[in-house]
């Protein structure tokens, strides 16, 4: 127990204490500060100390200065060290800075092939249209792939896609997705109304260059009612342009031929780059083959079980690398095979 | 095909439209304009004389030249550099302001002497050089005698003033491949009247010649004979014509059956009656031998092959190619012309088989109008007579087995509205139809009935009728509307999303989706191919060995992918593809994924080699999202041989004895021949996958009790797995409930055929907060199963 110090009053030791913390400049300064005041032998304990020694009246009336004087102490205190403890923070914190530019770590943005991009996009927007998605096997018979889709043997359309032949069963490699459509007509049991697209690989027997490839993909799509009409097809593929193209597109049909439509059209969307006025991606014309399509050939759907005197129905085929070429402005189909990820890289999906 | 406008403009007025609005009017109505060639491109144009012939003063090759213009124009002097300047040569010259190919002739000065215009070769007037000699293309164009000074025009002088429209022919319309069919046209879409070549009234004395086909393939067969022809050049019109339309000019005889083929779409041929060993053709489709042709070469010719003969000798190979010993040439004087039809099959599969193809093998195989032969060959007469100064022409009976009949087709004003969505009135319509040489007659209501033109051997039904009402009036007549179909079943189904989720959980995972060729060659379809069960397809008549065999495997291909991105300098990267399998068995669906070097997590600064446990760790991920449970599946260590996959670090998956797949670090011997540090690649049968029921979801509910965590250090044999571990520990005590290793260590630290693996256990009950006793119960009860049933050693 140290002397006691007569000398000290409840208001001295007050004025003292909160000089010295005003004065203390760090944690261990304020701890002193603590020491010499606030502790067990610290200088208010002393003062209590003291109260034994005073006659009962004095005691009440310094009790009560001591009391003023620990709490102003202790109040001061507190907001001292929470200061100090501010700054010594924020001072701690300012020396860890990090430089925020630098990569963060990477939690996978993997890329998509642009030929799954356009297959996803258009699957979309033929979904919300109602349709329905078929598969279809690229492994086909000659009946399905020719005949059914009004392709006889020896007929001259046959000229115009050289077929892979495979070796050892009596098949080929489906040289168009149109297949598809007989396989969906056929197939019904009940002949109930069609609404669908088919998107798939298709092979030809071309060289592979910048524009041909022994391999692409189309995508299909079959529309059968009691009375569906060119009409139809026309606002079904507007709509499909605008959708997939900008909603300012338009589109125009010239007359084509396809053995398993008739009519059959050529479809051109207006230039999505420059709108119409001509650029090098719609080589001036202002406007940009995208598709080929039709009504539904007669025979087709008779020999696909569906009574042309009943049924009608439109067909179209959207070339998928075509598209994603013309859109991205790729130069080469070759690219779409290579998956060079610096190639890659551009597209995100969605 | 070319159509020349100056031999159209024969036939109908084309006045007032340019070609360019020609040949969008054609594309419009389905007969695609390929492109517009001028023969040739020049204006400010008149024909010169050479009237003075200097030397040019300052150099070796160059001459001074006055040239007379004629009264127009007056007399120029122009520098010329042509070797075959003469005094009164008749030339082409471009006057100041010309505009060539080449440029704008200007008034100049050459090496000191003033030139005032140009004297121009054909070529340098735009003409292609293909069809000019090589005189021609030496110097400038030497024109005749009766050449006009002062002509304003040349280039219609000599017949060079055609445009020409290329047009890419549909398979519907072979009969396009003739002028007049064109023509045909050109009137319906300008509403212009057409005025065809009608042939002279002839008389036709009776030939003793015997006509005839044995075979179906050539219903009928026409023949005539001319006598007396002087075969020589072909007149300077017939000559512009055919370049025109991309033919050389060879002599008048070969000239006027070109022409004629050009003109009606039929094929001539053309015998030195002469040298034919006896006075008949005879078609046939059984002949076998050597057939020697025109062209000097013999080809060999099997039963099917359609050939003209004589007297058993093969004459023709029908519609291919005329036999060399009755080719007609300078010295023919009588000659025999046939019109005949045969089918499109058997000249196809002939001209294919023996690589010959020709203009008229072509026509044939594309279809000809069967009802033309008689038009066909009075017209030819007449040239033969003009031209080749033919003094008779007779004819013989002709073969022929077709019906003439025409053919009508019955339809409505309804059924075209309908199908075309359109409102046309009855009036509309049969005016269309009548304008393209259609005859139409009314019946009752709307109904009404077409008989088609002979020359359209396309249209055979109602359909066909609406495609050329829709074809003339045009597609932007009738309106947009959307199909009223509801299909019972829309939307993507449950594996189509499963697919779609797929992809974008790989994606998501950081790898890039790939695309490959589904036909490689024989050594890769080989490698890697671990679920197709052999039975791999293959195609007889592959382009390239490359692209042969429908691969069984699609991690080959995505591994040539890998190494084209490694040959062109993308070190890290990582690909997946999801695609189609066809095998003998079916179609399957597959999922390969390839990880090179390493996995860049923070782009150079942070990253670490991908491992076996990067593909463990996708496909257990994947298997989360499919709520496929680990227990419906197992990975087991690879024990299928090969090396291909390092033996150590590779494994199978499997359900039960099934292979759902195979994944690992590929073998050392590959990652060299890669030039790849590392290499990881998984292919697994996702179609198998995606057949399974997903485990049923059921809620589980955290227990409301706080659980115990202990860790346990064990020194096992190296050959312990972890897996087996982990499931005698759970199996142990209930209270165990989950199981996770923290620490795996091999090394100086434990004897060399160990480990050691340290583990984190936490227990827990539902029921009520777990006692120090009960958890050591359980813990001592684990400890004593694992040093039983493993050996195992605990470390405290």
């Amino acid at each position: 127990m140290s002397e006691i110090n007569e000398n000290l009053t409840p208001e001295s030791v007050q004025q003292e204490a909160l000089a010295e913390i005003g004065k203390a400049q760090s944690a261990s300064e304020l701890s002193e500060v603590y020491n010499a005041f606030l502790s067990k032998k610290g200088k208010l304990s002393q003062l209590m100390a003291m109260m034994g020694k005073l006659a009962k009246e004095e005691k009440a009336k310094f009790g009560k200065a001591v009391n003023e004087a620990k709490q102003a102490i202790t109040e001061a205190f507190a907001k001292k060290k929470e200061e100090s403890e501010k700054k010594e923070l924020s001072e701690r914190l300012s020396k860890e800075k990090i430089d925020i530019s630098l990569p963060g770590y990477d939690f996978g943005v993997g890329h998509i092939n642009p030929y799954y991009q356009v297959i996803d996009e258009v699957t979309d927007v033929f979904v919300s249209m109602g349709y329905e998605v078929i598969g279809g096997t690229e492994v086909e018979s000659d009946h399905f792939n020719f005949e059914l889709l009004n392709v006889p043997k020896d007929h001259p359309s046959r000229d115009m896609q050289d077929t892979f032949y495979l070796g050892n069963v009596e098949k080929l490699l489906r040289t168009q997705t149109s297949a598809a459509q007989a396989h969906t007509m056929l197939e019904k049991e009940v002949k109930t109304p069609i609404k669908m697209i088919s998107p798939g690989k298709v092979y030809r027997r071309d060289d592979d260059d910048m524009t041909h490839s022994h391999q692409f993909a189309q995508i299909e799509g079959l529309v059968v009612d009691k009375k569906v009409s060119l009409s139809d097809l026309k606002g079904t593929l507007e709509l499909f342009a605008k959708k997939m193209f900008g909603e300012k597109r338009e589109i125009r049909l010239r007359s084509s031929y396809f053995p398993f439509t008739e009519p059959s059209v050529e479809v051109d969307v207006s230039c999505f780059n420059c709108g119409g006025k001509g650029c090098a991606i719609c080589k001036g014309s202002g406007w940009i083959e995208i598709l080929g399509a039709g009504m539904v050939n007669p025979k087709v759907l008779s020999d696909c079980g569906y009574d042309p005197n009943e049924w009608s129905g439109f067909a179209f085929g959207v070339g998928v690398e075509r598209v994603a070429m013309l859109r991205y402005g790729i130069d080469d189909i070759r690219r779409f095979y290579q998956n060079d990820v610096r190639f890659l890289k551009d597209f995100k999906g969605e | 095909m070319k159509a020349s406008l100056k031999w159209l403009g024969k036939y109908l007025d084309l006045s007032g439209y340019t070609p360019e609005e020609i040949a969008s009017k054609l594309t419009f109505a389905g007969i695609e304009s390929d492109s517009i060639t001028r023969l040739a491109n020049a204006d400010k144009l008149v024909i010169g004389k050479i009237i003075s012939v200097k030397d040019h003063p300052d150099s070796d090759h160059l001459h001074v030249l006055m040239v007379d213009e004629g009264e127009k124009y007056g007399v120029h002097q122009i520098v010329c550099g042509a070797p075959n300047v003469k005094l009164g040569l008749k030339v082409i010259v471009a006057r100041e302001g010309a505009t060539l190919p080449g440029g704008v002739i200007k008034k100049g000065v050459i090496r000191g002497v003033e030139s005032d215009g140009m004297c121009c070769a054909l070529y340098e007037l735009g003409v292609d050089k293909k069809y000019l000699t090589e005189y021609q293309c030496s110097g400038i164009e030497e024109l005749p005698e009766d050449a006009k000074v002062g002509d304003e025009d040349p280039l219609a002088y000599l017949g060079l003033d055609d445009v020409v429209i290329d047009l890419d022919l549909l398979a519907n319309r072979p009969d396009l491949y003739a002028i007049s069919n064109i023509a045909r046209e050109v009137s319906t879409l300008l509403k212009r009247p057409l005025h065809l070549p009608e042939p002279a009234k002839r008389e036709l004395s009776k030939e003793d010649f015997k006509v005839g086909s044995i075979t179906p393939d050539c219903p009928s067969f026409a023949l005539r004979i001319a006598r007396n022809v002087k075969v020589k050049e072909s007149p300077n019109w017939l000559k512009s014509l055919l370049t025109a339309e991309g033919i050389r000019s060879i002599n008048n005889v070969v000239d006027i059956g070109n022409y004629i083929m050009l003109l009606t779409g039929q094929p001539l041929n053309m015998y030195d009656l002469d040298k034919l060993p006896k006075k008949e053709l005879i078609v046939k489709d059984d002949f076998e031998g050597d057939f020697l042709a025109m062209d000097d070469k013999a080809y060999p010719l099997k039963k099917g092959d359609l050939v003209v003969s004589s007297d058993d000798k093969p004459m023709c190979l029908a519609g291919i190619m005329t036999a060399k010993e009755c080719t007609v040439d300078e010295n023919s004087h009588n000659i025999a012309i046939e019109s005949a039809y045969f089918k499109g099959a058997p000249i196809r599969h002939t001209a294919n088989r023996i690589g010959l193809s020709s203009d008229s093998s072509q026509r044939f195989v594309k279809g000809v109008n069967p009802d033309q032969a008689e038009y066909v060959l009075s017209l030819t007469s007449d040239l033969l007579v003009e031209l080749a100064e033919a003094t008779s022409i007779s004819e013989t009976i002709s073969y022929d087995t077709l019906s003439h009949e025409p053919k009508s087709i019955k339809t409505s004003l309804g059924y075209i509205n309908t199908r075309l969505g359109s409102s046309f009135d009855i009036d509309q319509v049969i005016e269309t139809l009548e304008a393209d040489h259609f005859r139409v007659s009314r019946g009752e209501g709307d109904s009404f009935s077409v008989e088609v033109p002979k020359h359209r051997i396309d249209v055979v039904g109602e359909a066909d009728i609406s495609e050329e009402v829709i074809r003339l009036l045009g597609y932007e007549s009738i309106p947009s509307t959307l199909p009223l179909v509801s299909s019972p079943k829309h939307g993507l189904t449950k594996i189509q999303k499963q697919r779609r989720a797929i992809r974008a959980y790989f994606r998501g995972a950081g790898l890039d989706e790939a695309l490959t060729y589904t036909l490689i060659n024989q050594k890769l379809n080989s490698s890697f191919n671990y679920l197709s069960n052999g039975g791999d397809l293959y195609l007889a008549n592959p382009l390239t060995e490359e692209h042969k065999w429908l691969r069984g495997n699609i991690l080959s291909s995505l591994l040539e992918s890998a190494r084209y991105n490694l040959d062109h300098g993308n070190k890290d990267f990582a690909l997946f593809e999801l695609s189609e399998v066809e095998t003998l068995s079916g179609v399957g669906c597959r999922l390969a994924l390839v990880l090179a070097n390493n996995h860049k997590t923070r782009g150079d600064l942070e990253g670490r080699p991908y491992s076996f446990y990067d593909a463990k760790g996708l496909l257990t991920g994947m298997m989360e999202l499919l709520n496929l449970n680990p227990n419906r599946y197992q990975v087991v260590p690879f024990a299928l041989g090969k090396e291909e996959f390092h033996p150590g670090k590779s494994a199978q998956i499997m359900m039960g004895k099934k292979l759902l797949g195979v994944m690992g670090e590929l073998h050392p011997n590959i990652l060299k021949e890669f030039g790849a540090k590392n290499l990881v690649a998984m292919e697994i049968d996702l179609g198998a996958i995606l057949e399974l029921k997903s485990s049923p979801i059921k809620a589980s509910i955290p227990s409301s009790y706080p659980g115990v965590e202990r860790d346990l250090a064990l020194i096992l044999d190296k050959g312990i797995s972890y897996e087996s571990i982990e499931k005698a520990l759970r199996k142990s005590d209930a209270l165990i409930k989950a199981v996770s290793p923290f620490d795996v260590y091999e090394g100086e630290k434990v004897a060399a055929d160990k480990k050691s693996l340290a583990i984190h256990i936490s227990l827990g009950s539902d029921t009520h907060t777990l006692k120090e006793e009960e958890v050591n119960q359980a813990m001592e009860k684990a400890i004593q199963q694992l040093r039983v049933a493993f050996g195992a050693e605990i470390r405290q």
